[in-house]
Order: structure tokens, then C-alpha cells, then sequence
């Protein structure tokens, strides 16, 4: 699974010709690619329509935000007004992305779901009941990563499971079946500080997963990553969330990216407070590719509409 | 997925094979380790036998043979061994006292901020006395025998080891908390899985800080009185105008703290493999 793009990326020419049906039209149904260090991985493709059809949304939503609004308070007495109004329902296995531009409040909200924060006015639902702290329900990935730099790539995947008090052998294991999932295989005796910063993020992310969370809350994940480590890992976000379903709020400031892994993208706009914008059903097959003439266009349709200069 | 495909983001070192050159060799790092060490030992040994600095600078022949002399013959019923020994004994027992007590004291400070608001004003007030400053009640205090030296080399270590260990905790990202939150545990688990562990080489940085000020301590009171001790020895060759014993002294004592820092990072190395080492000065 994942990525069937030439290795050219972004550049690659596509004629006209080529476009209708998009990516999925292109005449091999495998493809292989070449990676930077020049191994060859076989990709094969995916049917996008039946991850369109999994989320079902007759279904009471698994996260819904009523009202909420935030307010900080700095330096005693001084107010900072970051959130206005925010509702927001997200389904059962549904990957919904928050786009955004930088002090749009987006990473707030998700702290408040996350329930790290506390709304000052309106709350936030999970499975019909009030968040009101954290929990191993939510499992989240952080933009700076934040492993723990004493522990190895094992230590930090099976953190989960030893705070919920299982057993050593069965840690390991649950460890190892994430971290082979997110592709570190080999890598489970090293020190974060002798991984990449993308490599670092797979860790993020098997961490988050090795607790069997229902939800997973993505804050910026790859904002530290160069452009291309971005979308080998989109592409592996895609693939490891195809593998074992979960529903997901990812929060970015990158449209293409929203595009590429959102099921639906809800815009925020506004500076301090953050409201909300309109929000678009992504209904392109998987996996998608930036240069599909309907990515564009979605792509138009959200930068007209918002504030985001990309 | 395999290795192989996220092998394009692993760093990897890659040392080149150098041909053989003269200045491949001229420009090699322990070659000109060599060098200058010697030219330093020429440079002195010049300035020695040629007066420049008056009579007061002893070869450094003179040292040698002054410090193998030592090596036999008994200085205040003491061998060198038994005087650096002297020195090394006072140190220990001193520093050990002060990070025993320093340490969870900075800790608790950290996490609890009752424990900092009752501690902190005294704290700040002792700070920024210089630990020689006491060595005068020092000795009114203990008189003149172990105790004194050892009160100086704890005040002396007591605040950087506290000092350390407080800010180790307090610069912890408040994110890495979350993290474990997150993950379901409570205070306890974010104390013994964040804190703690996350401080530890802030700690040691404080322990390495201690061990050098121990030796300006345990010097400074061997200084003004002692009857052992490589201070006391230092005093001798003052008071028998034999600069090679002064300058014999200022060298052991330079060894012997460089092999007591070489131990500690040793020890960190086996403690924290996690850290990213840095060859520093």
C-alpha cells in the first residue's frame, strides 16, 4: 500500500491526457518507486472508495465540540480571547484534518478534545460523555515529537501500556507490532537522538497507537520535517491509518496535506479568537495526487475562501 | 516496510579513506597535540635556565626529580601518595555529604513549591557567599583539624549541586507531562518517568561543577592551616623557597582533579547512554 507517484514528485509532469480519473487511471496497477537511498519498494494500489465508504455517519459522532470557547489569562489580569464559538463533530473512523493558519486557535481546540486544557465556556463529548482530563482513550502526537530522550525507540512505544500496568512480556510485544507497523524494524534499541526528525515522528506515532487508543490527535506532526520527509510521511500516515483504523483529528497549516489525508477538512480562520470556516468533503479516491486536476481544484476552492497564503 | 526504505533517513557518518601525505600529518590532530605539548615543556625549561623569571621557576627536570624524591621520603610523616590521599579523603567525604543532601533538596524544591517557598529565601541568602569566605569561622567553629576543611568543601558544593538539580526539573518542556497524561498515568508516573530521569544530566553537570570547586575549597583551607594535604605541601616549598615543590604540587593537584572529572564522565557515560556526548574542553 501507499504511494504509487513517480519519484519526481511535485515536478512530474502530467499532461491533460492523463488527468481524467486521476492517479487511479494510470495503466499499471503496481508501480514500483525509488527511494532516496536507492531501494526499490514495491507499492501497490489501493481501492480509495472503500475508505469513503467506513466511516458512517447515521451514527452519533464519536467527538463533538458544542460551543466552546477559550479564553487565557496572562499575566494576571491581561485576557487573550482564543477560541469564539467552536462546534465541531467528528465520526467513528473518520480522519477529519483542522486547517488552519498559525494563531488560528486550532492547536488549542485540540488540546481542549485532548482534554489537557479545560474550555471556559461550551465542552467537548467523546462517546457521549464529557471530556474532563486526559486520557489513554486519546492517543497524541506531538509537533516537537516529545520522546523521551532517556528511553530507547522500545521504551518510548511501550510507555502506554506500562502506565496502564501490562505486563512486560505483553508491553514488548504490543511494542514491537507498532513499531514494525510505523517501519522502524532494527531500529528498536536506538537512542532518539540518533534517529531523523521523520523517524522521530514514527516513534510519535506508534507511541500514541501502542495504547489502543479510539481517537488519535495529530497537532502539526510534520511541521519540523523537511518537504519531502513530509510526504513520504503523509503517504505512511495514510498507510498506517488504512492498516489499523482509528478516528482521527489532524491539525495542520498545510492544505496540501490536509487534502491528501482528510476524509472531510474543517477550516479555522481568524486571529486570536479562531472561529470557524467552512468545511469540505474531500470525495477523492486514495491516495491522492497533488496534481489530479480535482485536488486542484479543491485546493482553489479552499484558498479562495480562506485566509491561508499557500 | 523494511529498513531498507526509511534508510534514506537514517544519518550516517561517513569517515573517508585519507591517502598518506606530510601535510595530512602536519595537520593531524594528535601530531599536533605533540607538538605543542613539547614546545611548551622547551619553552619552559628555557625560561627556567635562563632566569627570565628570576630564580623562583624550576626546570622542569627539577620538578620530576622533586616529585620522585617525594615519592620516598616522608614530608610531615607522609609519602606524596599519603598527602594526595590527604587531599582526595577531604574532598570525598565533603562532596559526598553536600550532593546526599543538595540533590533531593533542588529536586524538592522543583516539584513542590511549599518546599521551595520555605527554602528558597535562606538559600539565596547563602548563594552568593564565596566558600572561601567561611573559613575563618571555619575554623573558630571546628578548629583547625578535618572538620573545618570538610564544612568548606560542603558549603562550597552544596550550591551548585542544588542549583543543578533544581533547574534540570525546572527546564523540563511542560509537553513531555502531557505526554505521559496522555498515555493515562498520574503525578507519581510523571515524576519518576519525566522528571526525574529528564534532570539526571543536569544533576551530574552539577556534581562535575562541585568536584572542581571541591578542589579550590579543599586548597584554600589546606592554605591556611593543615598539617597534610597537597595544599599544605604547596605551603612548604613557599615557606623553603623551593619552587620545584610549589610547582610540583600545582601539577599533582592538576592530575589528580583531571583523573576525579575523567571518573565522573565515565560514570555518566555508563549512566546516561542516551545523551548526546560532546568532546568539550
Amino acid at each position: 500500500m501507499g504511494a504509487p507517484r513517480p519519484a519526481e514528485g511535485w515536478g512530474a509532469p502530467q499532461t491533460a491526457d492523463n488527468l481524467p480519473g486521476g492517479l487511479s487511471g494510470t495503466p499499471e496497477a503496481a508501480r514500483s518507486r525509488t527511494t532516496a537511498a536507492g531501494t526499490r519498494v514495491r507499492m501497490t494500489q489501493v481501492e480509495g472508495k472503500r475508505a469513503l465508504m467506513d466511516n458512517d455517519t447515521s451514527k452519533p459522532p464519536k467527538i463533538a465540540c458544542e460551543k466552546i470557547c477559550k479564553t487565557f489569562i496572562q499575566k494576571g489580569t491581561q485576557q487573550v480571547h482564543v477560541l469564539e464559538d467552536i462546534s465541531l463533530e467528528v465520526f467513528d473512523n473518520e480522519f477529519l484534518v483542522i486547517l488552519g493558519p498559525g494563531q488560528s486557535g486550532k492547536s488549542t481546540l485540540l488540546r481542549i478534545i485532548a482534554g489537557l486544557e479545560t474550555p471556559s465556556t461550551g465542552r467537548a463529548i467523546l462517546d457521549g460523555r464529557e471530556v474532563s482530563g486526559p486520557g489513554p482513550d486519546r492517543g497524541l502526537v506531538f509537533q516537537s515529537y516529545m520522546l523521551f530522550a532517556w528511553r530507547t525507540v522500545l521504551g518510548n512505544v511501550e510507555m502506554g501500556p506500562k502506565l496502564q500496568g501490562v505486563g512486560k512480556k505483553e508491553r514488548r510485544e504490543i511494542a514491537q507490532h507498532y513499531i514494525d507497523l510505523v517501519g522502524l524494524k532494527g531500529f528498536e534499541k536506538h537512542y532518539p537522538h540518533q534517529l531523523s526528525g521523520g523517524m522521530k515522528q514514527r516513534v510519535g506515532i506508534a507511541r500514541a497507537y501502542a495504547n489502543n487508543p479510539q481517537v488519535m490527535l495529530l497537532d502539526e506532526p510534520f511541521g519540523q520535517l523537511d518537504a519531502q520527509t513530509r510526504l513520504f510521511m503523509e503517504k505512511e500516515t495514510e498507510r498506517i491509518w488504512q492498516a489499523e483504523k482509528r478516528t482521527v483529528i489532524f491539525v495542520t497549516n498545510n492544505i496540501d496535506e490536509a487534502i491528501i489525508l482528510g476524509d472531510r477538512i474543517v477550516t479555522m480562520v481568524g486571529k486570536l479568537p479562531g472561529r470557524m470556516g467552512p468545511a469540505y468533503p474531500v470525495d477523492l479516491e486514495r491516495p491522492r495526487e497533488p496534481t489530479d486536476m480535482r485536488f486542484l481544484k479543491l485546493r482553489y476552492a479552499i484558498t479562495e475562501a480562506s485566509e491561508l497564503v499557500l | 516496510m523494511t529498513t531498507g526504505t526509511i534508510a534514506n533517513e537514517i544519518v550516517k557518518s561517513v569517515r573517508e579513506r585519507k591517502e598518506f601525505s606530510l601535510l595530512a600529518v602536519i595537520r593531524n590532530e594528535y601530531f599536533l597535540y605533540l607538538v605543542s605539548s613539547v614546545l611548551f615543556v622547551l619553552i619552559w625549561h628555557w625560561a627556567a635556565a635562563e632566569q627570565v623569571l628570576g630564580k623562583s621557576l624550576a626546570t622542569p627536570y627539577a620538578v620530576a626529580k622533586e616529585l620522585a624524591r617525594l615519592m620516598t621520603i616522608k614530608l610531615a610523616g607522609l609519602t606524596l601518595l599519603g598527602h594526595i590521599w590527604a587531599s582526595t579523603q577531604r574532598i570525598l567525604i565533603g562532596f559526598v555529604l553536600a550532593s546526599v543532601v543538595a540533590v533531593p533538596l533542588g529536586l524538592f524544591m522543583a516539584l513542590n513549591r511549599t518546599v521551595n517557598a520555605i527554602v528558597k529565601p535562606v538559600f539565596d541568602l547563602f548563594k552568593p557567599m564565596p566558600p572561601i569566605a567561611w573559613i575563618s569561622i571555619a575554623i573558630l567553629w571546628f578548629g583547625i583539624g578535618e572538620a573545618s576543611k570538610v564544612f568548606i568543601i560542603v558549603i562550597g558544593t552544596f550550591v551548585p549541586c542544588l542549583l543543578n538539580a533544581y533547574n534540570g526539573i525546572r527546564l523540563i518542556e511542560p509537553e513531555l507531562y502531557d505526554v505521559v497524561r496522555s498515555l493515562g498515568g498520574n503525578r507519581k508516573d510523571e515524576i519518576l518517568q519525566v522528571s526525574f530521569p529528564a534532570a539526571f544530566p543536569a544533576i551530574f553537570a552539577g556534581l562535575q561543577i562541585s568536584l572542581s570547586i571541591a578542589w579550590t575549597c579543599v586548597l584554600a583551607a589546606e592554605l591556611v592551616s593543615a598539617r597534610s594535604g597537597l595544599g599544605w605541601i604547596i605551603v612548604q616549598g613557599m615557606k623553603l623557597t623551593k619552587p620545584e615543590l610549589v610547582i610540583g604540587g600545582m601539577l599533582i593537584i592538576a592530575l589528580v582533579a583531571w583523573l576525579t572529572t575523567l571518573a565522573v564522565s565515565g560514570l555518566e557515560r555508563l549512566l546516561c547512554p542516551w545523551k548526546r556526548h560532546i568532546e568539550g574542553l
